[in-house]
């Protein structure tokens, strides 16, 4: 069976991690995606964390991981032979992945109109803070402004202190989510129209709507809290410290039976101040200091045992530690052994969805312009034309 | 011009937020979307719009549900009569795609297994999105979105600088596990395409969510080492963070990536001699002396409003962004220039705004058509037009339970 993508070839002109992750999942299904990285590569090899905490552009943990299964030319798109070169690869793609500001992607030769001139059958993928038009599409931005600007760190914090971004790079991996589930149906649609298209993908807007509630109640009904409310949202959700971690529980009305018998508590199920989800509301601050103390006197993965047993939803923080440990991801296979020639050996998320044994493939983080040659002379250019755009080939 | 999934039929078991998100971006892009619910297992999102439940068809107001439901349509059958059972199937016979969220060992239970329902439609693309996936040994514990994202690792790196793990402020694990399904179902539909046969897309929660930290995961595997959370600070940039502005609980956030964007942000200050200032002039300098340096910023931002020192930030080449609350995101004008929301009539609902589809695939745009389905609004279209069932079995299935024109309202408390 070939792998679910196989035979899209990709352009990757992105940096960082949105435009990174989004050519990861192309490449692991499948895809051949080739990254073009500006002179001196792409940017997160300079971030880091890096194997043994000694910077070196091959070990950095987070190019590692968004780069796998690619292959690396490196070439200035800064310069008109860069671009040309460029145009001669775009001639045989069906998908370019971008995240520059508007002006930044045009100065670069990434303009759909000239793009569609020599392929009317490329999906051109543009992930941006704000969209390729309005009056933020040239505002700078990154991670932590996108957090801010969807609206989704203004919820997130307690509610005596300032609002906080999750951790990592959130904003950004929902940015190359997006745009992979964007990208293939604009690919679907080209299969079947033979013609490609433009897809504009807005970080702001994909964040926006997913607020929960948050925006359906304020737009329907008028209501907005406007608070912040820490790990303990109440006292059925929430995450609590017990005694070597943290627990969390997220009780709905049906799962509160089970949640009392998991706890130790059945006692709960004979308090009428407990009886319905509207009184347990109107009693939020009694239960909450219940399960707290329970909470506190439980190891976690004791109390996660409990929540399976009892099919009660009760989870503990899983730290880096916990998940290459998960007898769950264990038992699926989803952690990935990959050994890369520099870095060496480590473990890798696997595949976000199982479609078949085969449908995913575990290649290593390219090496900076490891494949230069061979895909630019793939593309026709002679070996004085590669030497003029990439200079001296890896 | 036709959509993505024009001619593509969805059946949609899925309830809550994580799945009918998924599927309704699917309707967002074309498909054809029919929900199935059942008269006593209907979505419980139905029940938490906070209507009185003294109002009539209160299970059709409730503004949550409605959100994640538009561009469907609904038919009620109880899945646990063998009459219920089969009539499923029928529909699953004529239709592209099944996507389920329940836990995992649930449509087994069914009778609706991927090979039960492979046998009534070689070709169906049958996506399975429960929270720890359809294997292993924890595959029947109970999750919610909170939880998916304390599975995948997130709260274990994301709170304030050396304090405790932190969860998001909403379900995070709901809406992005959601954000896969359409790529799920166009690689599904690609794969059935070349090789004619249907597939089982086994879409695990809290491993796509792992996705999102996997440089944690790498790094510790490298190292060996639990990296604290972080707050807002970067571990090579300042300053970068989250400021007071003027106003009661509102505020900026401010990030320098380099020498360039700092020089901006002093002149959009008027303290241009701090660029040169020893302690400020490298980014390394910079990043030792960041808290002295957030207090300097913290003056000066505490003067404007967020969007005000945004403007002017901008102006001056740095990245600068408000913290909007959900009011300010729903009249912010570049989501607003954008068109971001459009209003949706519903008959029970009444008027208001939605978001619209959030990407622009510009020849092929999607459109937010109709509104999230009453309760079994649609069993005519489907029982009578889609699977042709005559009068007399329409009437039985009325009869026997199997369908139902309105849901059984004590079955969720």
């Amino acid at each position: 069976m070939p792998l679910p993508l196989e035979g899209i070839r990709v352009l990757e002109v992105g940096t960082f991690v949105s435009a990174p992750y989004c050519g990861r999942l192309f490449a692991g299904y499948g895809a051949e995606v080739i990254k073009v990285e500006p002179p001196g590569g792409d940017i997160a090899r300079a971030h880091g964390p890096f194997k043994d905490g000694v910077p070196d552009p091959e070990t950095s943990a987070l190019f590692l991981y968004l780069n796998t299964s690619k292959r690396s030319v490196e070439l200035d798109l800064g310069s008109q032979a860069g671009r040309d070169a460029f145009l001669r690869l775009a001639a045989d793609a069906d998908v370019i992945i971008e995240n520059y500001r508007p002006s930044d992607a045009r100065a670069l030769g990434l303009d759909y109109e000239r793009l569609r001139a020599v392929n009317p059958r490329l999906v051109l993928v543009s992930i941006t803070a704000y969209g390729q038009e309005g009056p933020y599409a040239e505002y700078h931005s990154n991670n932590l402004i996108a957090f801010a600007m969807g609206g989704q760190m203004f919820l997130t914090g307690d509610p005596d202190k300032p609002p906080v971004k999750n951790g990592g790079y959130q904003a950004d991996y929902q940015g190359g989510l997006n745009a992979f589930s964007a990208a293939n149906l604009a690919l679907l649609a080209a299969e079947r129209d033979g013609e490609g298209q433009h897809v504009d993908i807005s970080v702001q807007h994909c964040m926006a709507p997913i607020l929960e509630a948050g925006v359906p109640f304020y737009s329907y009904n008028g209501l907005w809290l406007g608070q912040r409310r820490g790990n303990l949202m109440s006292s059925f959700m929430g995450v609590y410290p017990c005694l070597d971690g943290q627990v969390g529980v997220h009780v709905m009305a049906r799962n509160w039976p089970p949640f009392a018998e998991a706890t130790g508590h059945p006692e709960w199920l004979e308090d009428e101040r407990f009886a319905t989800a509207e009184s347990r509301r109107e009693h939020d601050d009694v239960l909450m200091a219940e399960v707290i103390a329970w909470a506190a006197g439980m190891r976690k993965k004791e109390a996660y045992a409990l929540g399976g047993e009892f099919r009660a939803p009760i989870t503990f923080i899983h730290t880096m530690e916990d998940l290459l440990e998960s007898p769950q991801l264990e038992a699926r296979g989803f952690l990935r052994r990959i050994e890369h020639p520099v870095a060496g050996e480590a473990s890798y998320p696997g595949p976000p969805w199982w479609m078949g044994p085969d449908a995913w493939r575990d290649g290593p983080a390219p090496l900076l312009g490891a494949d230069t040659q061979v895909v630019l002379a793939e593309a026709g250019l002679s070996d004085a034309e590669i030497a003029t755009v990439a200079g001296a080939p890896a | 011009m036709k959509a993505p999934l024009a001619g593509i039929r969805v059946v949609d078991l899925t309830m809550v937020w994580a799945g009918p998100f998924g599927t309704r971006l699917l309707g967002d892009y074309g498909a054809e979307v029919i929900k199935v619910e059942g008269p006593g297992q209907w979505d419980l999102l139905r029940g938490l719009g906070g209507i009185p439940r003294t109002v009539d068809r209160w299970y059709n107001r409730a503004a949550y549900f409605n959100h994640n439901n538009r561009n469907k349509y609904s038919a009620a059958i109880d899945l646990r009569q063998e009459a219920g059972r089969d009539l499923l199937l029928q529909l699953l016979a004529k239709s592209d795609v099944l996507v389920e969220n329940y836990r995992a060992n649930v449509m087994d239970n069914l009778g609706l297994s991927f090979e039960e329902v492979r046998a009534v439609n070689p070709r169906i693309v049958y996506v399975s999105m429960p929270g720890h996936g359809k294997t292993g040994p924890e595959a029947h514990y109970v999750t919610y979105g909170t939880n998916v994202e304390q599975l995948a690792g997130l709260v274990s790196v994301s709170g304030y600088e050396g304090g405790e793990p932190l969860k998001t402020g909403f379900s995070y694990g709901d809406p992005t596990a959601g954000l896969a399904v359409p790529a799920a179902v166009a690689l599904g539909l690609r794969q059935r395409n070349r090789t004619g046969e249907g597939v089982h897309i086994d879409l695990a929660q809290r491993e796509n969510l792992t996705g999102f930290v996997g440089e944690y995961l790498v790094d510790y595997s490298m190292n060996r080492e639990l990296r604290a959370p972080a707050g807002n600070t970067h571990p090579h940039f300042a300053p970068h963070g989250v400021y007071p502005s003027g106003g009661e609980d509102r505020w900026i956030t401010i990030a320098c990536e380099n020498d360039e964007q700092f020089g901006g942000l002093c002149r959009a200050m008027q303290q241009e001699e701090l660029a040169d200032d020893d302690r400020f002039a490298t980014m390394a300098t910079r990043k030792a002396n960041e808290r002295e340096l957030d207090a300097i910023i913290e003056e000066w931002t505490s003067t404007w409003g967020h969007y005000e020192a945004m403007h002017i930030l901008q102006r001056h080449g740095v990245p600068a962004g408000a913290v909007l609350t959900i009011p300010e995101v729903m009249s912010d004008p570049q989501l607003r220039a954008r068109g971001a929301w459009s209003e949706q009539v519903h008959p029970d609902a009444g008027t208001w705004e939605v978001e619209t589809p959030p990407w622009n695939l510009t020849r092929t745009p999607g459109h937010a058509r109709i509104p999230a389905p009453g309760f079994a609004e649609h069993n005519s279209y489907v029982f009578r037009d889609l699977l042709g069932l005559d009068e007399e079995t329409i009437a039985r299935l009325y009869a026997d339970g199997v369908t139902a024109d309105e849901p059984n309202v004590q079955s969720h408390t």
